[in-house]
């Protein structure tokens, strides 16, 4: 693809041409600078007008390296302490099968109100839908690499901990994390590594013990049973570590280029599915082996036909921990109704029991302190054969991370994503 | 689906049109025409065409600097080609990341609609004219799938084409072949086929209405005349019905040129992609929903010439249209 | 017994053949669905081997049945809500239009004849997205959700009663109205005391059509669709068979199946008594558009 500075289809954004002309356009045209302030006025937020955006510049990029407290604006403060909580109904925009059910109704019980999921498929499609301002969400669950541009955005709002005394019984690398310093805006729900997952009875060779694992799925054996995280960064990040590129976050034009040749290349081979269905499609037999996130794995044994034994099902995650390794968080979105109902629910989650029968449910590790790793299979919570899928601590100071992406850049990632999913 | 939107056929003698061609206007109908068509007029120009003009400023407007999401410019002196360039240009060429699909899209409903009109054309025909008795059951069953949900319908297909599923246990009961073919996952003959499964009912009725209405007697006359079954329905049938077959054509492609949802269950796999899963992939992500709104446009141009097609040949049919 | 001698001896005759092949084309159109409809009562929760006769997926299972899971009760109810809502408003509108258009001459009405003969076949996906973006980019009063849907669902659904009414206006001529006015009718009383009647079976049928329309449509509802709460059956059904469906699912199709078809069965007698009050001979067939 064309690397040319005006990137990729996204017209540059000329500020300066664009307040003038809508000064111009103010002037001659009445009606239609009315229309113009309808929009400014109007809960979609893209209508702030035109010269209206917050410069690129303004957002930073929080990593590992460089970590990033994020301000408190003056007016998108805290809720106070010892408020009563509202009637609901809570609202919470997540994924599928993210969230047991009983833990719902175990806190609908509790506090007497109506908890409503909404479910996305992508986190694009999510914030595109938050910022329309259409559906008042109280809580959503996204990957940590979206927090810098929400917070810009005043989309969420800082946590008073005052309500979420269970943040103690995360692991102390969450309790300010360098993607949120203080935990002032988020909390964590779960971390995950990605990995492979196949089975056994459809992949006759080892796959973990293969030179370059991710190989297998380029392998035109498995053509019509591979596939692949319906998710531009994750699977992209894959692509890279698997052709050599450790920076999954380049901004450099070579490594894209690499990693487009490649998921050309991975079209060609063995037509992947591109889905975040794959905890039901694995055991269902649809996919015979595929990029996975180890909660889908962990979660896939459950979805096996009656009489199937969970012995067929395998993950492959770097031992050395030198993979993906991601955490999702829980925030509380300011255009919802019940900020205070929503803090309870971060709470509730974070409750040490409660987080545990969650993970019994959706296969999703929560990164609580009581969770001893290495005694997952033993407790039952892993199988044998899955005793892969842990997540490690240790991990976490080693793997390489998905970072928010500047908007150009973002926008590079995106356009060789597009290509790829328009089967090209 | 209704033979009012339908061409007539050619020197049909009883067009359900042809008194009204010669009475004369009603009185007191100056103001009661207008005031009550106003509503449904108002209505129609408020959410149907004004929401194209809203593609048009999306399309050709900015990108929020941080979100990325669109800002439409409403002056369509400012307006900014370069989302529109940018699709065009990557349609062919080295660039042609769109092409693919868009050639997909054609040959997909191209195979489609003509596999529909093999299976729709004869029941249609054979309901219409040559059933007799059994007329109203059969035509109750072919409206049946009609009132069946698209979503059901589906529905049905995955969990037949599942690998477990019946369709592979019949295979395997056969004994030909092993029985473990993965229907699901990026089979261009599967989506095909998912398209005639869903369209096909919308091709039938409206050629069944046409074709019902065709006057017997010419038929008869050319029997009469010594033609033969084969050859009186060469020569008088087939050119009369042609507007009515062109019409549920048109009928039946028109929508699946924007559908993505049949690939979507079907398949999953971008090597089907079709033209509205690029517009359904793109709509809601960041920066891209500008190109969704180009594919809009360009899906809106290619499909223009047949529907104005149509449009033409219902309105020449009906004797109220000046 | 005669007909199948007919056949042994002339299998090539066409209309035998022609009668084979639609039966098989029905078995092919409806069997699926029927099997899926069968795997909702599967007592197991596969919905490709059959384990057994049940209501589990109905009623028995505690958690993920149609009667005992909120969601799939909320998608039901949205689905009825905006069949019923899309028709009150769309049949008024349509009927009103239908009228209006009839006895106005012009280059206007002209054109607004065109413009609903294209809202008609224009391409589902593109209306939808069109409406999506101007909800998302332009100040309402609504947002995404109920209204959205109804709006967007009255648009697409508006030629539906406006072309049948006018079709059977046009069989009905102006002479009665202009005999009703010779009579001293004002123009108003004359529609709506000799022509309203004689329409009342179009408007029967066209009701129908567009609420069992409304109750399958998917791209409309899905792009207009808020929350969770306001996503329809069909969206349901789309989600849910990507991810991990259970029979239940197929139990909630076989609800809209259900309600479907009684409103069409229904409909339809309404439908052939107001035929028979008019004396006019009506068909099952008049429900595929026959007017």
């Amino acid at each position: 693809m064309e690397q040319s500075p005006r990137r990729a289809g996204q017209p540059a954004f000329d500020r300066r041409a664009l307040l003038r002309n809508a000064a111009l356009l103010g002037i001659s045209v009445p009606a239609l600078s009315a229309l113009l302030q309808a929009c400014a006025d109007s809960p979609t937020g893209s209508g702030k007008g035109p010269g209206g955006g917050t410069p690129t510049e303004g957002l930073k990029i929080a990593s590992p390296d460089n970590p990033v407290t994020w301000d408190i604006a003056d007016d998108n403060q805290p809720i106070a302490d010892g408020l009563q909580p509202e009637k609901g109904p809570l609202r919470v925009y997540n994924y599928a099968d993210y969230l047991g059910p009983g833990v719902i109704k175990a806190f609908e019980e509790k506090y007497g109100v109506d908890v409503k999921v909404s479910t996305f498929n992508d986190t694009d499609e999510a914030i595109t839908k938050i910022r329309t301002g259409a559906v008042p969400f109280d809580i959503y669950f996204p990957s940590y690499d979206q927090i810098g541009r929400l917070v810009t955005a005043k989309l969420i709002r800082p946590l008073n901990h005052s309500y979420i005394p269970n943040l103690t019984n995360v692991w102390e690398s969450f309790q300010s994390p360098w993607y949120d310093g203080e935990a002032r805006y988020s909390v964590p729900y779960s971390v995950y590594t990605t990995g492979v997952g196949w089975r056994t009875d459809k992949v006759s060779e080892d796959v973990a013990a293969l030179d370059n694992p991710y190989d297998a799925l380029w392998n035109s054996d498995y053509k019509g049973m591979v596939g692949i995280i319906d998710d531009w960064h994750t699977a992209m990040a894959m692509v890279a570590l698997r052709s050599g590129v450790t920076d999954v976050n380049s901004e450099n034009p070579a490594d894209l280029e690499v990693i487009q040749t490649a998921l050309t290349e991975l079209s060609a081979a063995t037509k992947p599915k591109v889905t975040v269905s794959m905890y039901n499609d694995l055991p269902a037999g649809q996919l015979g082996i595929s990029q996975m996130w180890s909660g889908d794995i962990v979660n896939a044994q459950y979805y096996l036909p009656k009489g199937q034994s969970a012995d067929i099902l395998r993950y492959w995650f770097p031992e050395d921990g030198k993979g993906l390794v991601d955490n999702d968080l829980m925030l509380v979105l300011k255009g919802g109704n019940n900020p205070v109902l929503a803090h309870l629910f971060l709470n509730h989650l974070l409750d040490e029991k409660t987080s545990l029968k969650n993970f019994g449910y959706i296969g999703y590790q929560p990164p609580q302190n009581s969770i001893d790793t290495d005694s997952l299979v033993a407790d039952g919570y892993l199988p044998e054969n899955l005793a892969t899928a842990a997540v490690r601590k240790e991990w976490f100071d080693v793997a390489y991370r998905l970072l928010e992406l500047t908007v150009d850049n973002d926008a590079a990632w995106h356009q060789v994503w597009q290509q790829f999913k328009a089967g090209a | 689906m209704t033979a009012a939107l339908l061409p007539d056929a050619p020197e049909s003698p009883e067009s359900p049109a042809a008194p009204s061609r010669r009475t004369r206007e009603p009185r007191g109908g100056r103001v009661l025409g207008p005031l009550l068509a106003l509503p449904g007029v108002a209505w129609l120009l408020l959410f149907f065409v004004a929401p194209l003009y809203v593609v048009l400023a999306v399309v050709f407007g900015g990108v929020d600097p941080v979100f990325r999401t669109v800002i439409p410019v409403w002056n369509p002196v400012l307006w900014s080609s370069d989302q529109p360039i940018y699709v065009l240009t990557h349609i062919v060429g080295s660039d042609g990341i769109f092409g693919p699909a868009l050639l997909r899209t054609a040959v997909y409903v191209f195979t489609a609609s003509c596999l529909c009109l093999l299976i729709a054309f004869p029941i249609a025909y054979y309901v219409a004219r040559l059933s007799g008795r059994w007329k109203g059951l059969l035509l109750t069953m072919l409206i049946a799938p009609f009132w069946i949900s698209y979503m059901m319908r589906m529905l049905a297909w995955v969990n037949l084409l599942a690998n477990d599923g019946i369709v592979n246990k019949v295979i395997s009961l056969g004994g030909i072949f092993p029985g473990d073919t993965e229907w699901l996952s990026g089979k261009s003959i599967v989506v095909i086929l998912g398209l005639v499964y869903g369209y096909v009912p919308y091709m039938i009725i409206p050629l069944f209405a046409g074709l019902d209405r065709l006057p017997t007697n010419l038929i008869e006359g050319a029997r009469d005349l010594g033609a033969n079954r084969f050859s009186a329905f060469w020569r008088v049938t087939w050119p009369m019905s042609r507007p009515v077959v062109i019409a549920s054509i048109l009928l039946t492609c028109l929508p699946m040129l924007g559908d993505y949802f049949t690939s979507d269950l079907l398949s999953g796999a971008p090597s089907t992609s079709m033209v509205g899963n690029l517009i359904n992939n793109t709509v809601l992500t960041p920066g891209q929903t500008g190109q969704a709104g180009a594919f809009v446009l360009l899906v809106l141009l290619v499909s223009l010439l047949p529907m104005v097609y149509y449009v033409r040949s219902v309105s020449r049919s009906d004797g109220a249209i000046g | 017994m005669s007909s199948l001698t007919a056949w042994w001896h002339d299998p090539w005759r066409k209309p035998r053949l022609l009668a084979a092949v639609t039966i098989v084309y029905l078995m092919w159109s409806l069997l699926p669905v029927l099997i899926a409809a069968a795997f909702s009562f599967n007592a197991g929760r596969s919905r490709t081997s059959w384990q057994g006769f049940s209501l589990r997926w109905y009623y028995g299972d505690p958690e993920r049945s149609v009667w005992h899971d909120d969601t799939l009760q909320t998608a039901l109810f949205q689905t009825l809500r905006l069949g019923v809502l899309t028709t009150l408003v769309c049949i008024p509108l349509g009927v009103a239009l239908a009228i209006g258009l009839h006895r106005w001459r012009g280059r206007i009405p002209s054109s607004a004849n065109s413009m609903l003969l294209l809202s008609f076949v224009l391409p589902e996906t593109l209306l939808a997205v069109a409406l999506l973006l101007v909800i998302t980019q332009v100040a309402l009063p609504f947002t995404l959700g109920t209204t959205a849907q109804v709006i967007g669902l009255v648009t697409f659904q508006l030629s539906y009663p406006a072309i049948l009414v006018r079709a059977r206006l046009a069989t009905i001529g102006h002479q009665l109205e202009e005999a009703a006015q010779d009579l001293g009718a004002s123009p108003l009383s004359a529609q709506r005391r000799v022509i309203l009647p004689m329409l009342v079976p179009a408007i029967v049928a066209s009701a129908v059509l567009v609420f069992a329309d409304v109750i399958d449509d998917f791209v409309i509802v899905r792009y207009l669709s808020g929350d969770s709460t306001t996503e329809p059956t069909s969206v349901k059904i789309y989600n849910t068979a990507r991810a991990a469906p259970t029979p239940a699912l197929n139990a909630l199709a076989t609800l809209m199946l259900v309600a479907a078809m009684l409103a069409v069965a229904l409909g339809f007698l309404l439908y052939r008594w107001l035929g028979k009050r008019t004396g006019e001979a009506e068909s099952i067939g008049s429900f595929a558009g026959e007017t």
